[in-house]
């Protein structure tokens, strides 16, 4: 093992690192979309647009550990049973170290800045007249009622294109509102409401799964959603049995 | 003190030890049963049971029982007692309670030997292990098809909660347990801890919780996964009273082994063992200690306040009388997020002495190293709301929250930079703990970036609660913690046993874990950002594919496990001879002999210098 390295002999880390980035962008530029369910609604875009940027952005990083694992392994392992000669007696590099902190601390508040923003778009409203949907867990059935209506149903039916505000509550335990498909998530507590917002922008059905453990049936406390056109959901409400 | 050794040699065993000459793990048990016995009598013959809360009452009377007799069983109380009536351990008694003389029968006594304890958590490592692993094999296998038809969802909700415990038990000993306790005393250059019998003492809490916890699964009716969510816990029935008691007893253990710990390092180092001289694996474990002194009062408060509520019908945590659901959720992650690195940090600590050790060269940036451990100590007790971020809890705090949870990236970044700076052109030596060590490297990539997209709100409002936090924690633990421990035990078996760890099994065993812990966990992310939550007993037909291969990836890492264990079990007493200091290191444990003789150093040792100076050590040989 030669201690003197020449410039040359780490291009081979360079060209690993390179190419482990490619696949890495890969990755994440496609298997978020192809993986993760269709996305019907404001929220879920953004969700989606997230895990793309994130893993893009840690790509170089996961890369060049990978990169230089790899290359540790083929340069720098040591053949044979015998006890290794010491390596370079190297014990501080003040620029590496602070470039390494420039370089995480940069990426970190990239990645801050962006979460703070595409907070402040996935919790706000757009305030025109949003749909309110009461949304009511227990063990192990969720119910929706439309306020203003009497209409209650164990399915939830949504207008595409209106903002809906969901106001959720429990009667019995904590259970997880989550619209896998709309890419929103609202714990259903016992005496609070918790509100979440989106804007469903895709016609078809979703499924509606408890996130929160709740007990025997957590497994099968399932429902379907429908996104439909407004005409078709005031006739779906004017169909309804009113409840006194 | 230079007779110590001598007596060693000699093997006599000493005339003290009075009582303690009697005790052992079997009448601990008996004392445990009895006095568990006696409190139950004594609980139904005079409490109500027309009380709602009556089947409550008399299993955490059972349950405080059963500790306090183990306890008065295995002797922890004789040395108190004797120091309260005046009539104090002599040296002969002392020296009985070290072991001294006692052969394999040490092991299953209240033995104060810090590398007796030591050897002791290496066994309940495993044994917890080993119960949390059946465990997550019949979760696997119920879930290898859809549809509920292995187990009932009442037995495989129990299943969860306590393999889920078991395991975060399991890793919170797994290196500090073992390591901190038979490699720290000797780093350092002491005799042994500040406080030995505290050190048998936390030990033996830790086996009486166990065998609680595992009680557990027989009384059933476990409802609340193992974060104990309330208010679903309420509907648990007494198995909830035994979780909460191991639990607390637990906090017991950690917390009397964390002060013991750091007192040994703050008093009992040798002269010339500056702060910044400490093998950094000491940091790891001190820093982890101090960590866990912080966190663990939580854990025992919110369990406490758990049992009260279903006992007395108090409310801390029942809607109806008054109390928060969410409180439960505060005070619970404010331990659990911290003891998350209560677990990484010893690992992290070990694994930066390893590669130190096996590129042959010194750690590189030491300060960073210290700096970055400590800085993520601290941070992490910043974060726990992150594991709230879809409660409801506090909306307006989802920033400050994000913001802390996404700086963890920075200390956890210096953690590469340290161990691949370490490697960078060294002459690595390609040993079981280097092979496992690169293991350790690539999973905690994946947990790291995986992290990344759950500390942001947006992202974290999809895939919390759902199969991708659960495979993100697993690379966390077993990808990682677990790495880095079996890493730690192929490095220090050697002074522990006298005999390498065997090379060949080592390496089928690590071949299988790492590939299973790839299939197991990565098909376990598809099931999550396909939709599915956890902790569910059966799912829908579209996560039947990823399911099925989470399930063969879970078999295959059963299968290396059993291989790691019988390279544990053929090595021990048969494996190849090593030296006193196999892998040529600096730090004092590989300077004194193997088997390492009581009470360690003949002559304490002067230190003039770190043990990362390799390129010396190669002129002096």
């Amino acid at each position: 093992m030669s201690t003197s390295t020449n410039k040359n002999s780490y291009k081979g880390l360079y060209w690993i690192w390179a190419a482990l980035t490619v696949v890495g962008i890969l990755i994440g530029l496609y298997a978020p979309a192809w993986l993760m369910p269709r996305s019907m609604s404001n929220n879920m875009h953004l969700t989606v647009l997230t895990m793309v940027v994130f893993s893009v952005a840690a790509a170089p990083v996961a890369a060049g550990v990978y990169a230089t694992a790899l290359f540790a392994l083929r340069h720098w392992a040591h053949k044979g049973d015998d006890v290794p000669a010491p390596g370079p007696q190297v014990r501080e590099n003040a620029v590496v170290v602070t470039t390494w902190l420039v370089v995480s601390t940069v990426l970190t508040v990239f990645l801050l800045i962006w979460g703070l923003g595409a907070l402040a778009v996935d919790n706000g409203s757009n305030g025109k007249n949003p749909l309110v949907v009461d949304v009511t867990g227990q063990q192990w059935v969720w119910s929706f009622s439309y306020p203003g209506t009497h209409v209650q149903s164990n399915e939830l039916y949504l207008p595409v294109n209106r903002e809906v505000e969901f106001r959720v509550t429990s009667v019995d335990v904590t259970h997880g509102f989550w619209i896998a498909n709309m890419g929103i998530q609202v714990d259903a507590n016992v005496g609070t409401i918790t509100t979440i917002h989106t804007t469903p922008d895709k016609l078809g059905t979703f499924n509606i799964r408890c996130t929160q453990f709740c007990g025997l049936n957590h497994a099968f406390m399932v429902t379907e959603g429908h996104v439909l056109t407004s005409q078709q959901f005031t006739s779906w409400l004017a169909s309804q049995p009113q409840r006194a | 003190m230079t007779t110590t050794l001598e007596q060693t040699k000699t093997a006599a065993i000493p005339q003290g030890g009075g009582l303690a000459r009697r005790l052992n793990m079997l009448t601990a048990m008996v004392g445990g049963g009895l006095v568990a016995w006696l409190f139950w009598f004594l609980a139904h013959h005079f409490l109500d049971p027309t009380s709602r809360t009556y089947s409550d009452e008399v299993a955490v009377s059972l349950t405080i029982g059963w500790i306090i007799g183990f306890w008065l069983g295995i002797g922890a109380f004789i040395a108190p007692l004797r120091w309260v009536t005046g009539r104090d351990n002599t040296r002969a008694d002392d020296l009985y309670l070290a072991g001294q003389g006692q052969g394999t029968s040490r092991y299953w006594k209240f033995t104060t030997d810090h590398k007796v304890v030591g050897v002791q958590y290496i066994v309940m490592t495993m044994v917890l292990l080993g119960a949390g692993g059946i465990l997550a094999m019949a979760i696997r296998t119920e879930l290898i098809v859809p549809g509920n038809h292995f187990v009932n969802q009442q037995v495989y909700n129990g299943f969860i909660a306590v393999h889920g415990m078991l395991m975060i038990l399991a890793l919170i000993v797994a290196v500090a347990g073992p390591w901190g306790n038979f490699v720290v005393p000797i780093m350092c250059g002491a005799r042994d801890m500040a406080f030995p019998r505290l050190n048998a003492l936390s030990l033996w809490t830790l086996v009486g919780a166990a065998a609680l916890l595992l009680t557990t699964l027989a009384v059933g009716s476990l409802t609340m996964g193992w974060v104990v969510l309330e208010p679903i816990a309420d509907q648990a029935g007494i198995g909830m009273d035994f979780f909460a008691m191991a639990i607390i007893v637990f906090t017991v253990s950690t917390t009397v082994a964390g002060v013991n710990i750091i007192c040994t390092v703050m008093t009992m180092r040798t002269k010339g063992m500056s702060l910044a001289r400490l093998p950094i694996f000491v940091w790891g474990a001190i820093i982890a200690a101090a960590l866990g002194l912080y966190a663990f009062p939580f854990f025992s408060l919110v369990e406490a306040q758990t049992l009260v509520d279903r006992t007395f019908s108090t409310s801390f945590f029942v809607a109806s009388g008054g109390g928060a659901g969410w409180l439960q959720a505060n005070l619970f992650w404010l331990m659990g997020h911290p003891e998350v690195y209560v677990i990484l940090l010893p690992a992290v600590g070990a694994l930066f002495e390893i590669s130190s050790v096996m590129a042959r060269k010194p750690v590189f940036s030491y300060r960073t190293a210290v700096a970055a451990m400590t800085g993520l100590a601290g941070l992490s007790i910043l974060v726990w709301a992150h594991h709230m971020f879809t409660t409801g809890w506090a909306p307006t705090l989802g920033g400050p929250f994000m913001l802390t949870t996404e700086l963890i990236s920075i200390p956890t970044g210096l953690f590469f930079l340290v161990l691949i700076g370490t490697l960078w052109r060294g002459n690595i030596w390609m040993k079981l703990p280097t092979i496992w060590m690169f293991g350790f490297i690539a999973n905690f990539i994946i947990a790291g970036v995986t992290g990344i997209y759950l500390s942001d709100i947006p992202l974290d409002d999809q895939l919390h609660g759902t199969m991708f936090v659960t495979a993100h924690f697993h690379y966390v633990f077993v990808g990682s913690v677990l790495f880095g421990a079996v890493s730690a035990l192929a490095f220090w078996f050697p002074k522990v046993t006298g005999r390498f760890l065997n090379e060949f099994l080592g390496r089928i065993s690590f071949w299988l874990v790492f590939i299973g812990v790839q299939v197991t966990f990565l098909a376990m992310f598809v099931s999550g950002l396909k939709g599915m939550p956890r902790r569910y007993s059966s799912y829908a037909i579209i996560f039947e594919h990823s399911n099925f291969i989470t399930t063969i990836g879970a078999y295959i890492i059963m299968a290396g496990m059993l291989v790691l264990l019988g390279a544990v079990i053929t090595s021990w007493n048969k494996g190849e001879p090593a030296g006193p200091n196999p892998w040529h290191a600096n730090s004092l444990e590989w300077m004194v002999p193997t088997p390492v003789p009581l009470e360690n150093f003949d002559v304490l040792p002067v230190i003039t210098e770190d043990p990362y100076n390799y390129g010396e050590e190669l002129v002096r040989s």
